[in-house]
This record gives C-alpha cells, sequence and structure tokens, in this order.
C-alpha cells in the first residue's frame, strides 16, 4: 500500500511538472521561429555550453533585433524539413540551406554564402580527382543538397553513375566514422562544414580540389510569406552595411565565401 | 566542450527521457484496460473496432505513428501545431503502448479459469465485485513480468522522439557527438539508459516479490 501511495504521488508530481512546461506560452513579441539542423556545424550546432549556436543562428539573431522579433531556435530533423515549413512549426529554414536546384520550392532570402559541393577523402586513399571515384562507394547525407546533385540529369549525375554506391546518411558524424573505418571511400558535402569536420578530426582526411560545383546558401520560407522574407531581407543588408554580418563570417572562418550585396 | 559539460548536457536530456516515459506509462496503462475490455467485449462492433485499432498500432512502426500525430492535425484539419511537438510525443507513444498493454491484460484476463467466476456467482459477488476483489489481483501477478518487459522497452523507444526533434536524451547525444566530432557521448548515453533499465527492474522484482502471495 505504502509502495502504491508512493507510485502514485511520483506520478502526480510529473504530471504537474508537465501541465507546467506545456501549459505556459506568453505571446507578446512576434516570435520567429528559426527551423535548422543542429548536427550541421559551422551553420547551426550546439557549443561548448551547450547552447545553441552557428553562423546562422547568430545571424538570424541579429536580424531579430532589428524587427524586433523575438528568436526561437527550433531543431528539426532535415528529413522532415518541409513538413516542418509546410505545417508553419518553424516560420523559415535557415541553416546553410542551398538554393540551387530548389529556386521554385521555397521563397528565397538574398543569397548570403557562396557554397560548393565538395568530396572528402581520407588522405592515403590515392584518390585524387573525380574521375578516381570510379567503383568507389560515396556517402552523402539524405535529402541534401549534395544528393539532389549527385542524382539529378543536370548535375552531377553523370559521375555519380560511375560510382559502385550511393550510401544516404542521417548526419556527417556517423558518415566520417564510416570514412574513417573504411566502410565508404569517400563523401559528397558542403565544403564549410567539411572544413568544420576536418578541422576537429585531424589531418586524416582531405577535400579534393576538384568540386562538384558551386551554388548559394539563402534562407527558405514557405510558398506565398513573402512579408516575412522582404522583412529578413533589408535587415540582412542593413548587417551586412554596418559590418556586422562580415564580423559573424570572420568568427565562423567563412570570410572568403560570403556573398551578401550591401 | 569538457567531460562535465557533456554530461550536464546528456542529463538534461535524461529528465526529458523521463518526463516522456512516466507520462506515457501514466496514460497508457489506465487506457490499455479500456481497450482491453473492449477487445473482449461480447459486442462484435466493439470488439472488431478495438481489435482493428490494435492491429494498426501494432503493425506499423511506431516511428512513424509519431510523424502522423505531430504532422496529422495540420495535414488532415489545417490546425495550427505550434505547441503540439510534445504533447503529439506523449499522445504518440501512450496510444501505441496501450495496444500493447490491453494484449497483455487480455491475456492475463483469459488466464484465469471459468470455474471461479461459476464459484463468486454462486457466493454471491455481483459481476463488478468478482472482477475486482477475485480476478484483478491474480491478473495482476500473471501479468506482471509481461508488463516489465513492455516499460524497458518504453525506455529504450523514448529515444524515437528524436524523430519529431524533441530535445530527449538521444537528440542531444546524436547533437554533442556532431559538434564535437566524436562518439563519446553515445557511450554516456548507453550507460544512462542502462542504469535506468536496471533501476526499473530492481523495482519491478520488488513488486513482482511483493505479490508472491502463495
Amino acid at each position: 500500500m505504502k509502495l502504491r501511495k508512493k507510485i502514485l504521488c511520483g506520478l502526480l508530481s510529473v504530471g504537474a511538472i508537465a501541465s507546467l512546461l506545456t501549459g505556459c506560452g506568453k505571446k507578446d513579441a512576434k516570435t520567429f521561429t528559426v527551423g535548422f539542423d543542429a548536427e550541421y556545424p559551422p551553420y547551426g550546432y550546439m557549443d561548448d555550453n551547450g547552447e545553441y549556436t552557428g553562423f546562422d543562428l547568430e545571424l538570424a539573431e541579429e536580424v531579430c533585433k532589428i524587427n524586433g522579433w523575438e528568436l526561437k531556435k527550433q531543431p528539426i530533423a532535415w528529413d522532415n524539413k518541409d513538413n516542418e515549413l509546410n505545417s508553419g512549426s518553424i516560420d523559415c529554414i535557415w541553416n546553410g540551406f542551398t538554393i540551387n536546384g530548389r529556386e521554385d520550392a521555397y521563397e528565397w532570402s538574398v543569397p548570403y554564402v557562396d557554397n560548393s559541393q565538395v568530396i572528402v577523402v581520407k588522405a592515403n586513399s590515392g584518390i585524387t580527382k573525380l574521375s578516381d571515384l570510379e567503383g568507389k562507394t560515396v556517402g552523402v547525407q539524405a535529402a541534401s543538397a549534395a544528393l539532389e546533385l549527385l542524382s539529378d540529369e543536370e548535375g552531377q549525375k553523370e559521375l555519380a553513375d560511375t560510382f559502385k554506391k550511393l550510401q544516404e546518411f542521417a548526419d556527417y558524424n556517423t558518415a566520417f566514422v564510416e570514412l574513417q573505418a573504411d566502410s565508404v571511400d569517400a563523401i559528397a558535402m558542403d565544403i564549410g562544414v567539411a572544413q568544420y569536420q576536418i578541422n576537429g578530426r585531424g589531418d586524416e582526411f582531405i577535400i579534393l580540389d576538384e568540386h562538384l560545383n558551386a551554388e548559394q546558401y539563402g534562407v527558405g520560407f514557405k510558398l506565398g510569406n513573402t512579408e516575412t522574407r522582404d522583412k529578413v531581407n533589408s535587415a540582412l543588408k542593413e548587417l551586412k552595411k554596418n559590418g556586422k554580418f562580415d564580423e559573424l563570417a570572420e568568427k565562423y572562418g567563412l570570410s572568403d565565401m560570403t556573398c551578401l550585396e550591401p | 566542450m569538457n567531460f562535465v559539460t557533456m554530461l550536464e548536457q546528456i542529463s538534461s536530456g535524461m529528465l526529458k527521457t523521463i518526463l516522456i516515459f512516466f507520462l506515457t506509462l501514466l496514460f497508457s496503462l489506465p487506457l490499455g484496460w479500456i481497450i482491453a475490455f473492449g477487445r473482449m467485449s461480447k459486442n462484435k462492433i466493439l470488439s472488431g473496432i478495438t481489435g482493428f485499432f490494435i492491429s494498426v498500432l501494432r503493425g506499423t512502426p511506431l516511428m512513424l505513428q509519431l510523424v502522423v500525430v505531430f504532422y496529422g492535425p495540420y495535414f488532415l484539419f489545417k490546425w495550427s501545431i505550434t505547441n503540439w511537438r510534445f504533447p503529439a510525443i506523449i499522445v504518440g507513444f501512450s496510444i501505441n503502448y496501450a495496444a500493447y498493454f490491453a494484449e497483455i491484460y487480455r491475456s492475463g484476463i483469459s488466464a484465469i479459469p471459468v470455474g471461479q467466476y461459476e464459484a463468486a456467482h454462486i457466493l454471491g459477488y455481483t459481476k463488478i465485485q468478482t472482477f475486482f476483489k477475485i480476478i484483478l489481483p491474480q491478473v495482476v501477478r500473471i501479468i506482471l513480468p509481461a508488463v516489465t518487459n513492455e516499460v524497458i522497452t518504453l525506455v529504450k523507444d523514448t529515444s524515437l522522439a528524436f524523430t519529431l526533434s524533441y530535445m530527449e536524451m538521444f537528440t542531444i547525444t546524436k547533437q554533442i557527438a556532431s559538434a564535437q566530432t566524436t562518439f563519446m557521448p553515445f557511450a554516456i548515453a548507453g550507460l544512462f539508459y542502462y542504469i535506468f533499465n536496471l533501476l526499473i527492474s530492481f523495482i519491478m522484482r520488488r513488486l513482482e516479490k511483493r505479490l508472491n502471495y502463495y
């Protein structure tokens, strides 16, 4: 009986906590909910203190300051990004989001980063150019721009057809471990992310000099949501003018990749 | 990120994992009884509907059910789902586990010989008295090992909440692992799950002993 009471008591208190957690939600200023992949450094990730940060998130923070919005950082599963955006649980996708190939699927902000899709291999693999990838297994993130590029007739599908296999991954951490363990021979990914990963893992890996393509990053809004898009655009331009944008790019080592026009 | 911060972060995720765990049990254990009674009802329609409900929930992946519960309200009815993420997880887990519990309850009830109902009837017990005073205490004892099994599975299944990007232990672990480019957090999370389950099997074993009155 005593035990039963204790269990009941425990359950009730958990219930009370839960109602506290979900019950309150004050709405003062407009909240601006940014959807991002929290496993995508340096654009969006968890920092050493356990806070979400990154080039894109700090930029979003500054945009919110200008517009008087309250920023809400909502990590999303990258596979579910369209569901999240269309159902309105986030206001935009802002996380190293490639415009090329998705032009008509979203309302796009102005492009702000010049990106390339590149191939990462082990330094001692003997692979030095794209044609060496023939008959190799190549890893790529599911629903990523790299995957789209490699499956697009007008993109690099011809190259991808020479691969033994295109292996899809949920996140780059797993992909790198598989590369290290030789279960894949190469990974196709964004150059900024590749640089971050290689910095964290030492000189065991290299980026091939030959890039798969050149493309640009923007912020993606739901089709028709031009109002928010325009406000973000003008705020971005303001940040470029007052130098804040370049300061952040410097901080995250992306200076030579930015393309935002003032 | 140093080791202590990593532990702190993973522990904060653990709290959310525990929250999902208890809320799911809180709703699914009673709901399971309702479904079990529906399933065992003499009313063909009622038992048909609950039977279908159970077969769908047991026959489709929990991950898919979570996605349907979270996005469904918007894509079917255009309702806003801004504050729906956490409730959706609880609803998804609860109905799924209720379906499993219902079948466990049913197995327990079927295990009681018909003779006991007849004896209780002759002794003048009403149907409700028979159930609560004679059947239920035995059923609880019979089903406890099977329920323990499900409860332990639930601890591990909470990690599926990462599909809806809820910051429970597994989601946070994955994020730390990718920001720090290491697999270490997974080892810590594994240990946390294991300790949690050790605790649960300990409690359930004590409960079983207490109910072992023969």
